[in-house]
């Protein structure tokens, strides 16, 4: 049997008794009832990233938990939450990131897109597209695997450690920890994309140069473009020694938080 | 299929685990909602999710936040170079 659709004011009533915690256990139920009503258009969804050729991680059901929190933490109403049901996709790299979220701007038209990337916050990297079927919205979280590694680390410290850590809070070793290795992950993805790219005018080059060589050109000809061939060899070279010691800074500040966190596990004499 | 998790968010570990085919997406729903009443009659805050992934493996890498303690997931991030 379908149930009567609750009102906005209704939904919005729900969410000042659960924000001062005087909820009973009927509005945990009616709760429920408006995270179903999410149900078809996830699913819709889900089904066209399925399409896509990605594999979604959906999430039927925000908890009751994070639903409170976000109403204590910011000046939202309930109804105005897109994020009640939603997924996550995560993709290799940057590129794939924009490939894939032009692709969802495509698919559901009017979604509206939340770049994360150029302004953090609190040092989450990312991209949330917002789709909107039937009037219910879909939020859709899209990662790099970088990204992806850096937000678990900030949800896990949050959970283990202190709670305001995820929303800039918590000890100021740890946010800084946090911080530094949200930057050099972002300073190590545009120096990925710029590599990726002059990988690919090398291979470029050294197609033509081949091409060039079929036709016996004057030995003249021949060994000036072998020397520039040798230098935009040398230069990825270059660039690829960059790249290791970009992600050097990230492994650095990783290897450190672990000893810290060691350190803290050690008994207190 | 479906996941259903209860997780303790200060001890950082998952106190309940449980999967279903996606024709059960009614129990999974069900379930959730009665846990979250059993909890809230014992005045337990506690994290319970359902989520959907093609497998299990699949659902550890998107959210090993509920399956690895922090050490485990910074040793896994410092491995993690493209």
């Amino acid at each position: 049997m379908t149930k009567k659709a609750l009102s906005k004011t209704q939904i919005d009533r729900l969410g000042d008794r659960l924000k001062i915690g005087s909820h009973t256990e009927s509005d945990l139920r009616l709760l429920d009832d408006y995270r179903r009503s999410f149900g078809e258009a996830y699913e819709a969804v889900l089904r066209t990233i399925r399409e896509r050729g990605e594999f979604p991680t959906g999430r039927l059901a925000k908890s009751t938990l994070s639903i409170v929190e976000k109403l204590r933490r910011e000046s939202i109403r309930l109804s105005q939450m897109q994020d009640i049901a939603g997924c996550r996709v995560v993709v290799a790299d940057v590129a794939k990131q924009d490939q894939f979220v032009a692709s969802l701007t495509t698919d559901f038209t009017g979604a509206s897109v939340m770049d994360r990337r150029d302004k953090p916050s609190y040092g989450y990297r990312a991209v949330h597209v917002i789709a909107e079927i039937s009037g219910k919205p879909i939020e859709i979280q899209v990662r790099t695997k970088l990204q992806h590694m850096w937000a678990e680390l900030s949800e896990k410290s949050s959970d283990v450690l202190d709670p305001t850590i995820k929303y800039g809070g918590g000890s100021d070793v740890w946010r800084k920890f946090l911080t530094s290795s949200s930057e050099a992950v972002a300073a190590y993805e545009t120096f990925e994309g710029r590599y990726a790219e002059a990988v690919a005018a090398h291979e470029e080059f050294e197609k033509a140069t081949l091409e060039l060589l079929a036709f016996h050109p004057p030995e003249q000809e021949v060994q000036e473009t072998r020397a520039r061939l040798g230098n935009s060899a040398r230069r990825i070279a270059e660039l690829q020694r960059k790249q290791a010691r970009l992600w050097r800074v990230n492994a650095d500040l990783l290897t450190q938080a672990i000893t810290r966190l060691d350190k803290a596990k050690e008994p207190k004499r | 299929m479906i996941f259903l998790i209860e997780y303790n968010r200060s001890e950082g570990r998952v106190l309940t685990f449980r999967n279903f085919d996606e024709s059960q997406r009614q129990d999974a729903e069900d379930l959730r909602l009665n846990i979250e009443l059993a909890l809230n009659r014992k005045g337990v805050d506690h994290e319970v999710v359902l989520l959907e992934a093609e497998s299990e493996d699949a659902l550890r890498r998107t959210h090993q936040r509920y399956f690895a303690d922090l050490t485990q997931l910074l040793k896994s991030a410092g491995g993690q170079q493209g």
